[in-house]
């Protein structure tokens, strides 16, 4: 094992760096929050040509969707780095032209993305069957609350809905309070988009074979379902697991805890020899080391490793964990994960020099690749940024004609909400913006 | 009709995979990160031996229930997979396989000589995916590397618990919180079967492999970007904010005269039609716009939480719910105004035991019966449909499908 770490180190820093993996694969998005924005976000980052469709004026609502409310230079950050590397396009659905744009991008696509509601892209002229019908190789994804078909298929849904509706909802709570909390930052939007992602990269690689597209049903609350093992326990015991607190009701003693100096570490014993391991230190009774999986061992378990981590300091804990080999982390905040040098050396967070936004921290992409890493370019661009440049590129669409639909009202740009335009820094002499120039 | 399109569409039946001939080596102990990148991808077709020197992880289960002697997690993460011990043989496939998954310690494996840097020598087209708690590589990793991964140790890492909870309780109930599923294991693996697929379509065209490297400990943070963003922005942490969105207001959960919902008002239109159905229209005034109901305050908008829960606990759920549609089927004034009209989504709250009654994932097919000496054991199917190449389970350890 001799210098195994600086051998993958310098792998990832100095080994051989190929083209994006996924350049040439061209993507059209109609979508809008999370679900579907982050699919094109993590295929942009690889390679893809990523041209995102909005509403003119407002875009996509999520631009106003910003933490607490704060914008940074009129742009919302969260939205900027869920939509880095696409391009933007405005066209307004409710126009017949526009829908005609809309089309014609689409047929040109590798793969189609959209999260509206059910059923709507097949009134607006861009369904599956649609689309299929002049491209016969689109790849076509359709995102949801609860699926394309089936009786709830035209119920509308958001992380916090799919979370509730798959029961997922009432799991995560304390045993003795009357609350039940849903999973934060949106766990019920990003599972499924790189569930997603999966799926279309699938797709991509079945097409290189055979030249065959086709067409993806991807909910949020069956991707939710999915990892819910639950269904089988309650299958078997006819019981619901339901609330745990802090305890994962697969190890044992399983907790947060907190250190003498006032921190607060998790300790999760999954394994027998994790035990052995952590039972010579805490003074754990060898008998109960095989019924140890019910609750009322687990809590026998647990306050004795309470009483045994506050009277120690979070760098003695994690120390002994080294030193035998059980599971312990310290619980950190938003501020410490930002703050983290081990997440700064490895790159999970990168300082970015974007053309609007200037020296931004953002997060990396969101897996190491020693040939081929993911590359954040630029940040979203206000609403329509791209039109001319994509029209030209895509359509080849003359200057006259996409004046033509400017004036027409098809196509669009921002209004003055934060969120959606420039920052007031911007400069209007702008070869990107004129299409004259591509990003980078 | 769209419906029946679709059912037809959908249909598995003599229908081939996306990942057919695609050989995956395993070897990820009691690491079920490792464990879901892998059964993904044989959901989708890929051949999956799974390697094991010991077999902890198929005693690893919810209060110890076993399937004939396998645990839950176990039994559905094996799925379409072959279970191999350690041995020459399987050597031999790890060091051919098309893509090796490693969730073991991090180096364990280049130990015994079949680490990424002797396998990639003979096989330089392997696709190699580390998972692990912090990577193969950085000082951190190093240092911690004796130290196994878990699901809560995981989620700790990733910042999660600290914000889950209600900030208005004290004592034991204010310390971070759990999120009730293996939430970063599950993110770690879907993550790794994700770069997984990115690579081996970049090796369609350079015929060469790579080493990827999955952070089980970075696995949410990064794909949501929330804390990053938030440290940025702010230069101090959330904290718990209970059922009340960081964002959005109302976005969370609300008790009713007999259960619960789950209400969404994403903008200013929703939450005026919320307010109408609720007969709250005394609130508008003061709530108006968005950026009145933002939450960084958690006192303010109790203020305002604490009325519509009085307002909401007075509903039937069905009642409540059955307002909301209402405000979606306007027929003329509708196709005028559409985008305009508010439309709060609200939906019920359902127990397990509900979901699974409910026959709308039934006729998806959102779970599987399996017939163990002739008892009905359910797990979930597969999470996507895909018209070409369906992802789907064809065999699990016990029993007939």
């Amino acid at each position: 094992m001799t210098g195994y770490f600086d051998f993958i180190k310098n792998l990832i820093k100095n080994g051989e760096k190929r083209e994006e993996p996924l350049k040439g694969v061209k993507v059209v998005e109609i979508t809008h929050f999370i679900f579907g924005p982050n699919i094109g976000r993590i295929l942009a980052q690889f390679g893809a040509e990523v041209v995102k469709i909005e509403t003119p004026g407002e875009g996509d609502r999520f631009r106003l969707g910003t933490v607490f409310g704060r914008f940074y230079r009129h742009s919302n950050l969260i939205y900027a780095v869920l939509n880095t590397n696409k391009y933007f396009v405005a066209a307004d659905a409710r126009n017949a032209k526009a829908r005609e744009i809309i089309f014609e991008l689409a047929r040109r696509s590798d793969v189609f993305v959209e999260n509206l509601r059910a059923g709507l892209v097949d009134t607006m002229g861009i369904g599956y069957q649609q689309i299929r019908a002049v491209n016969p190789k689109i790849i076509y994804v359709s995102c949801s609350g609860y699926g394309q078909f089936g009786p709830l298929s035209k119920t509308p849904s958001f992380d916090v809905a799919a979370q509730g509706v798959s029961s997922l909802a009432m799991k995560t709570g304390w045993e003795d309070v009357d609350e039940f909390y849903k999973l934060p930052d949106y766990f019920g939007d990003f599972l499924p988009s790189m569930l997603a992602i999966l799926a279309i990269l699938a797709a991509l690689y079945y097409r290189e074979k055979t030249g065959k597209g086709q067409y993806i049903d991807i909910s949020q609350t069956e991707s939710l379902l999915r990892f819910l093992y639950d269904i089988t326990y309650f299958s078997i015991t006819g019981k619901e697991i339901g609330k745990t607190g802090n305890i994962d009701p697969t190890a044992s003693p399983s907790g947060i805890f907190k250190t003498s100096d006032g921190k607060f570490v998790a300790i999760s014993i999954v394994t027998e020899k994790q035990f052995e391991a952590i039972a010579s230190v805490v003074g754990f009774d060898d008998s109960k080391k095989k019924d140890r999986f019910s609750m009322d061992v687990i809590k026998e378990l647990n306050e004795k490793l309470e009483k045994w981590v506050e009277k120690k300091n979070l760098k003695e804990i994690l120390e002994i964990a080294k030193e035998k080999g059980f599971p312990a982390a310290q619980v950190l905040d938003d501020l410490e994960v930002f703050k983290d040098p081990w997440r700064r050396e490895r790159g999970s967070i990168v300082e970015v020099q974007d053309r609007f936004l200037g020296k931004v921290q953002v997060p990396g992409p969101f897996a190491i690749f020693s040939s081929t890493p993911g590359k954040i370019k630029w940040l979203a661009r206000p609403v329509g940024y791209h039109n001319r440049l994509i029209l030209k590129r895509w359509l080849n669409l003359s200057d006259e004609e996409i004046e033509k639909l400017e004036k027409d009202g098809a196509i669009g740009y921002w209004d003055e909400m934060p969120g959606t335009s420039p920052p007031p820094t911007w400069n209007k002499d702008d070869e990107v913006f004129r299409g004259e120039k591509d990003e980078g | 009709m769209r419906d029946e399109y679709l059912l037809k569409l959908f249909s598995e039946e003599n229908k081939p995979f996306a990942l057919d001939e695609l050989i995956v080596a395993e070897i990820s102990g009691e690491n079920f990160a490792g464990a879901i990148a892998s059964s993904l991808l044989a959901e989708l077709g890929a051949k999956v031996y799974r390697i094991e020197f010991e077999d902890d992880a198929k005693k690893i289960s919810p209060f110890g229930v076993q399937i004939d002697g396998i645990g839950i997690p176990y039994f559905i993460e094996t799925r379409n997979k072959e279970i191999l011990k350690f041995d020459e043989k399987a050597k031999e496939i790890v060091q051919k396989a098309d893509v090796v998954i490693d969730a073991m310690q991090p180096g364990f494996l280049d130990s015994i000589g079949i680490g990424y840097r002797q396998i990639s020598e003979k096989n330089p087209r392997v696709i190699y995916a580390a998972i692990s708690p912090y990577g193969h590589f950085t000082s951190k990793a190093e240092e911690f590397r004796n130290v196994p991964d878990s699901d809560l140790t995981a989620q700790a890492y990733n910042g999660y618990p600290t914000l889950i909870g209600n900030p208005f309780l004290t004592g034991k109930h204010s310390y971070p919180l759990r999120a009730g599923i293996w939430a970063a294991w599950i993110m770690a693996g879907a993550n790794a079967a994700v770069a997984i697929m990115i690579a081996l379509i970049e090796r369609g065209k350079s015929r060469k492999g790579q080493f990827i490297d999955v952070a089980t400990h970075d696995a949410i943070a990064t794909i949501t970007a929330f804390p990053y963003i938030v440290g940025f922005l702010f230069g101090k942490p959330r904290g718990r904010f209970g059922t009340i969105d960081y964002i959005l207001y109302p976005f969370g959960y609300h008790k009713t005269k007999d259960g619960y919902v789950v209400i969404a008002t994403p903008t200013d239109a929703d939450f005026r039609a919320l307010l109408k159905i609720l007969g709250r229209w005394d609130l508008e005034p003061d709530w108006k716009f968005t950026l009145d109901r933002i939450t960084d305050d958690v006192e303010r908008i109790k203020i305002l939480d604490d009325e519509l829960n009085k307002t909401i606990q007075n509903f039937k759920t069905y009642d409540l719910i059955k307002r909301a549609r209402k405000t979606r089927k306007i027929p003329i004034l509708g196709k005028i105004l559409g985008r305009f009209l508010g439309e709060p989504v609200i939906v019920k709250i359902n127990t397990l035991q509900e979901v699974l009654k409910d026959e709308h994932w039934w006729i998806r097919k959102s779970f599987i019966k399996v017939k163990i000496d002739g008892k009905n054991v359910l797990i979930p199917n597969v999470a996507f449909k895909m018209s070409e190449t369906p992802p789907r389970v064809l065999k699990v350890l016990k029993g007939q499908l």
